[in-house]
């Protein structure tokens, strides 16, 4: 083992918990869910990269966006995201949730995500590999040494605005602000 | 045996067009009264499974055309053995102002979720169902989305195009 590496965990022993230990929820929004069970399940193992699927966004820290977003697909996003505790990160697969992809004209499809809810990093890939995911985690990694995956941080900070988004695509919410002023 | 049912419905059956474009297919083109009638005839002839309804906008004529695909369903019968790989297209055509039809469900039960979707996607209100509510959109179309003169783009570029980005809202705030 790296010697050098042991002074860098010592000194974030938090952040490197959070990084080795990602619980994925296991919630399928369009085509890119077929990539998830190769991904996790034995000819790739996930597991080898400390990603575990779990039961419920409440024991979750990573959300895998896969594919294109409805906008009844977006409301259970932004329920499911707003269950899971922080630290939380998200990442986008594929180029629908960026721009809308080959959904760009469709009337029930969004177009970029991160108007709704923050996004930490995207994959690019129409779907990508399980690979390209990999490698996408390994990113996330640096992302958190670096102090730079902070979408739920700006969740927090900006809730305001991203609830009038929210507001603004689906007129009246059937839930309370997350975020009240107190707690902010 | 298509060449004999089709001789039936046309000694049974006034202003009706009965094409057969391969085996075991046939379209009869009705006139919107005669679908109900039409559709209980075939039932009991054999056709007792409703596998489809769709719709089709024919913009240019102004009308709306709904389609019903049945076929049979019961393969144990000998009475059925030689109608089970056959199916049978109803088409029938209904104006384009006012959307509306008289609903199945009293012949084919499971017409309901198509109805429903029909009536979701296309606009076109069927008398007598039980239950007309949104079955898979979320939102209120001014034009159900389906129709021929409604204009994605312009639907695009007006609800998810005005949606701000968290920068710009931000920086509108201040």
């Amino acid at each position: 083992m790296d010697r050098n590496k042991i002074c860098k965990w010592l000194k974030n022993p938090g952040k490197m918990a959070h990084k080795y230990s990602f619980h994925v929820v296991y919630f399928c929004t369009g085509c890119g869910i077929i990539e998830i069970p190769p991904f996790i399940t034995a000819r790739w193992d996930a597991e080898r990269f400390g990603i575990i699927p779990v039961a419920t966004p409440r024991q979750a820290s990573l959300f895998l966006i896969t594919g294109y977003v409805s906008t009844k697909t977006l409301k259970a996003i932004i329920r499911t995201y707003e269950q899971m505790p922080e630290p939380k990160y998200t990442v986008a697969l594929g180029s629908c949730p960026i721009n809308g992809g080959m959904y760009y004209d469709s009337y029930n499809t969004i177009t970029s995500l991160d108007k709704y809810i923050p996004v930490d990093g995207y994959i690019a890939g129409c779907m990508p590999r399980p690979e390209a995911i990999f490698i996408g985690v390994t990113h996330l990694w640096k992302l958190i040494d670096m102090d730079k995956a902070d979408g739920y941080q700006r969740y927090r900070e900006d809730y305001v605005h991203y609830r009038a988004n929210q507001e603004q695509l689906y007129g009246k919410m059937d839930w309370p602000p997350l975020f009240s002023e107190e707690n902010i | 045996m298509m060449n004999e049912l089709k001789q039936k419905l046309l000694s049974d059956f006034n202003d009706i067009e009965v094409n057969i474009p391969e085996d075991n297919r046939m379209i009869v083109s009705t006139k919107k009264e005669s679908v109900l009638s039409i559709l209980i005839y075939l039932k009991k002839l054999g056709y007792n499974h409703l596998a489809l309804v769709s719709c089709n906008d024919w913009i240019d004529d102004n009308e709306f055309e709904l389609i019903y695909i049945i076929s049979a369903y019961q393969k144990n019968d000998e009475q059925y053995q030689d109608i089970e790989k056959s199916s049978i297209i109803v088409k029938t055509r209904i104006s384009r102002e006012k959307a509306k039809f008289i609903t199945i469900i009293d012949i084919f039960e499971n017409a309901e979720p198509y109805e429903r979707e029909i009536h979701e996607m296309f606009g076109i209100n069927f008398e007598g169902h039980p239950r007309l509510t949104p079955l898979m959109l979320e939102r209120n179309y001014k034009i159900p989305p389906f129709r021929k003169d409604f204009d994605t783009n312009k639907y695009v570029e007006n609800t998810f195009g005005k949606i701000p980005s968290i920068k710009e809202r931000k920086e509108g705030n201040k």
